[in-house]
């Protein structure tokens, strides 16, 4: 089995935390169902799915606060959960540490006492202790409001607390439950370069999880898509995000029109797959070295269907179709358009106003249409 | 790993040992009642010789009572609500000068016990000696005015007091209503009285619904001003004639029981609705938020509500207490004393008197006991039901409430009954007392702390956790100082319910072992009013001291909110 995952493992042989069969049942409700992945040494891994889908569930198995159902767990090659073994190593021994969806700041407690906690517990002394909780109070930018209470601060000030205790010890890894889902939309884009940059700088094996895409995408060198308590896809974010693996993630992850049809090879050439929609459309797409079934789907993210009033100078995948609404949003304009028996949405920069009903040429590289794993 | 194992099962044994001893605690002496109430064998002999429902039966031959019982029940509910409902509508929705502080003061009746109001208005209403008949009849009115020794006059007493209860559950389902439900009423083109109907009215009458029958049931198992105010007209419900049935000689051991069961399924039936009717029906406090009513501004009119704020709280509180105060200050308590009257000898009395500093000294101590036990007991109880995954958590809230349904007379006759034939001889003693009032508060005390345990945040502990601190060190250093204010809080609570208790106290104490509360009753029943009037008010006394240590440390609590 540590064979097969170290061949498996892109990074090399020593991941740093190993998820392996991980289940989880609540009752008799299942909230994992089975999931492996692992973390390698400073990286920064997200779990990436709706509420529900077990991800949080799978970061409380890792650190310790529920025990799962069956599966394993290795931290630093250390087994801290095995249902075979009958190991389950409790949280405060795992040596990691954790930043709250709620932030979990003490209120009984100021902000410099909240930050030693860790220190304390691991019997560090007076001017050690001072000098870390210090540092890590610099490096969040919070360092003038050492001695106020918690319930003195505001949301991001909290959070930046939080985060500052969480790494004040030197934890090995750091888990990440939905840090910034309670900060306001503005304070969030801030708070997600900085937790980005200050991870960089501590070089720390970290696991976040989130349902926020952007979040993900800005912030991991490699995401899990977890739905319904299973994996649903695993890679980078431009893995993610340019060769989705399900309908699922393809409209998940960003905004994507799903295309079904027909399986074409007479016409398929140059690596390019072709395929019939009902309507008779033919879509040349490509396979990425996923297996093309009879009936494929594929996926085409709105932000690569092109609109223009002109006849463009491509090819293939070119229609002339009807305008059936166009809805401004600031940074771009969502065109949708009829096609045959579906509609399709395009993002386009902003652009002139097209009028309802009025024709115009859509077209698709076809590297953008991505069949679907079956 | 081997540790970890061991730590969770001694947790394990830990709990189910706290949860069998709260069970055997609740249980044993419903066994007993039961016991008793099926007994229909020669009442002399234990256990019994011949099981049956005879005694149920026998329930009817007092037809009297159970139409008293529910006439007074019925009359003291209705009163209760109009006070309630008017008061919380005035205080949540119109601009009537002071509502915050009238809110608070909403809370005072009930800390003032339905006896202290008996008590008062007993002074103030009876037909012949009442403060209202004598002036009555000094203005040249004939006969009496009022007469408190009636059915209405008890359900007027026991409303007072109970009005404060309707109060806050009506006030909360009022606050608990988003006022965006009837602006878009308004939006649509109701008008406000459309509004009123269509909108305010159904989404408050499944919250005020639950309150009536809370309200009843809590009616149903009253006693004490059913006590003190129907005893000498005779006119008996069904507490009372209980409590009259085991006293009596030969008591009527069984037929009590029987009422005692009969009384408690009825009120089990009824909680067991309320509970129904405030998870289904109500759609308002679905999501547990308060919102910021709207108030309506009623112009002038607000001096009239504020008139009407003053009445309940004057006839509720200030009326009592001036006239205990006047009664207990005279020789012979009159409406106009003569300037030889006055004295201060019933207080000399009540404090220098042997039975009463017993008395009250065995009070404070059961206090003091009760209060720290139970701290600790209903601590763990609700620290096992809410915060530990024990897969019978649920069942053992079920049993912990369940003394919530009982009356505390009714309960008392069980446990009375249980440990006459216990072995180990604690009847008649303290020890029995502080066993009844562990059992009576279960429900009051685990409530108490149960509400401050669940607004801490589950994560302020797990955040300790992951920081590395073993139980030991984040019980220390997080749950305890985020508990403590919940924790002194509760130990009042309990305090206060204590050294008010009369419903269990008067059937279990000795004659060595007298409490507070029982006495007074005796002491207007056998000595003299006046000096009832004085040890009523030493005991409020004790009780408001209490009192302003808690509000300031539920200030404290709310003063750094624990989320």
């Amino acid at each position: 089995m540590e064979a097969t995952q170290a061949l498996l493992s892109p990074q090399g042989p020593t991941p740093h935390i190993e998820v392996d069969r991980l289940e989880l049942y609540y009752g008799g409700v299942p909230a994992v169902r089975g999931v492996s992945f692992n973390v390698f040494p400073g990286e920064q891994l997200t779990l990436l799915g709706p509420s529900g889908c077990g991800k949080t569930t799978t970061l409380r198995a890792i650190a310790g606060l529920e025990q799962p159902t069956a599966g394993e767990i290795r931290i630093d090659g250390v087994t801290v959960y095995s249902s075979e073994r009958r190991v389950h190593i409790r949280a405060e021994k795992r040596g990691l540490s954790m930043v709250f969806q709620s932030y979990a700041i003490w209120p009984h407690m100021t902000v410099f006492e909240n930050v030693a906690y860790g220190l304390r517990v691991r019997r560090a002394g007076a001017a050690e202790i001072a000098e870390k909780v210090h540092h890590a109070l610099d490096m969040v930018q919070m360092r003038s409001f050492a001695s106020r209470r918690a319930s003195q601060l505001s949301g991001g000030q909290q959070q930046r607390v939080a985060l500052a205790r969480a790494f004040v010890f030197s934890p090995s890894v750091l888990l990440f439950d939905e840090p910034l889902s309670n900060l306001d939309a503005k304070l969030r884009a801030d708070m997600r370069i900085e937790l980005r940059e200050l991870q960089h700088r501590l070089g720390i094996t970290s696991v976040y999880v989130t349902h926020d895409l952007e979040e993900a995408l800005a912030m991991s060198d490699r995401i899990v898509v977890m739905r319904d308590g299973l994996i649903e896809q695993t890679g980078t974010p431009d893995e993610i995000y340019r060769l989705p693996n399900s309908a699922f993630v393809a409209d998940f992850v960003g905004s994507a029109n799903l295309i079904r049809g027909r399986h074409r090879p007479d016409l398929d050439g140059g690596g390019l797959i072709a395929l019939e929609t009902s309507a008779g459309h033919i879509v040349y797409g490509m396979a990425y070295g996923r297996p093309v079934g009879t009936e494929p789907v594929v996926s085409v993210r709105t932000v690569h269907l092109r609109i223009s009033t002109e006849p463009p100078v491509a090819a293939q995948n070119v229609w002339r179709v009807p305008v059936e609404q166009t809805v401004f949003q600031g940074d771009f304009t969502q065109v949708h358009v009829s096609w045959g028996e579906q509609h399709l949405v395009a993002r386009c920069a902003a652009m002139e106003p097209l009028a309802v009903g009025r024709d115009v040429y859509i077209s698709i590289e076809p590297r953008h249409v991505v069949i679907l794993g079956a | 790993m081997q540790s970890a194992r061991s730590l969770i099962s001694a947790q394990k044994i830990a709990g189910y040992g706290v949860a069998a001893v709260a069970a055997v605690m609740v249980l044993y002496p419903v066994f007993f009642l039961l016991q008793a109430a099926l007994d229909v064998g020669d009442p002399q002999v234990r256990p019994p010789t011949a099981y049956g429902f005879d005694n149920f039966n026998g329930i009817f031959q007092y037809p009297q009572i159970l139409l008293n019982t529910l006439t007074v029940s019925v009359a003291a509910t209705v009163m209760a609500l109009v006070f309630g409902f008017v008061m919380a509508w005035i205080l949540t929705r119109t601009n009537v000068p002071g509502r915050h502080l009238f809110e608070q003061l909403m809370a005072v009746p009930y800390y003032l016990t339905p006896l202290l109001g008996a008590l008062a208005w007993s002074l103030l209403g009876a037909p012949e000696s009442g403060f209202i008949n004598q002036i009555w009849r000094a203005l040249g009115g004939n006969g009496h005015l009022i007469d408190i020794n009636t059915a209405y006059g008890i359900a007027w007493v026991m409303a007072l007091f109970e009005g404060s209860v309707a109060f806050v559950m009506i006030a909360a389902v009022m606050k608990s209503m988003d006022p965006a439900l009837e602006e878009a009423s308004q939006i649509m083109g109701a008008s406000r009285l459309r509004t009123m109907l269509r909108i305010t009215l159904p989404l408050v009458v499944p919250g005020v619904l639950g309150a009536a029958i809370f309200v009843f049931a809590e009616m149903l198992g009253s006693f004490a001003a059913a006590l003190v105010l129907g005893t000498p007209s005779r006119y008996y419900v069904i507490t009372t004639a209980i409590y009259q049935l085991v006293q009596q000689y030969p008591p009527k051991i069984q037929i009590a029981a029987a009422m005692g069961v009969s009384l408690f399924a009825v009120m089990f039936f009824m909680l067991f609705l309320y509970r129904r009717i405030v998870m289904a029906g109500s759609y308002v406090t679905i999501t547990g938020k308060a919102f910021r009513p709207r108030v309506a501004d009623i112009g002038p009119l607000r001096y009239v509500l504020l008139g009407i704020c003053l009445l309940y709280l004057f006839a509720a509180v200030g009326l009592p207490l001036i006239t205990l105060l006047y009664a207990s200050l005279q020789k012979i308590a009159v409406a106009f004393p003569a300037a030889g009257n006055w004295t201060l000898e019933n207080f000399r009395v009540a404090v220098t008197m042997n039975a009463v500093r017993s008395a009250l000294a065995n009070s404070l101590l059961l206090g003091f006991g009760t209060a720290t036990i139970g701290v600790v007991l209903m601590g763990l109880l609700a620290w096992l039901i809410y915060r530990s995954r024990l897969p019978a958590s649920g069942l053992i809230e079920y049993v912990v409430m369940f003394p919530q349904a009982v009356p505390r007379l009714v309960f008392a006759f069980g446990l009375m009954w249980a440990w006459v034939v216990f072995p180990i001889p604690i009847y008649g003693t303290l020890w029995l007392l502080l066993i009844a009032y562990l059992t009576v508060f279960l429900p009051l005390g685990v409530r108490t702390i149960a509400g401050v345990m669940l607004q801490i945040d589950k994560s302020l502990e797990e955040c300790a956790q992951m920081c590395g601190a073993s139980w030991g060190f984040r019980v220390r250093t997080v749950t305890i100082p985020l508990l403590v204010p919940g924790l002194v809080a509760a130990w009042l609570l309990l305090f206060i319910a204590s050294v008010r208790e009369l419903g269990a106290s008067i059937l279990l104490m000795g004659p060595h072992s007298k409490v507070i509360t029982p006495s007074i009753v005796e002491s207007w029943f056998g000595t003299s009013s006046e000096l009832t009037a004085a040890l009523a008010l030493i005991q409020t006394l004790v009780v408001a001291v209490a009192m302003i240590v808690l509000v300031a440390v539920t200030r404290r609590v709310g003063a750094h909110p624990a989320d």
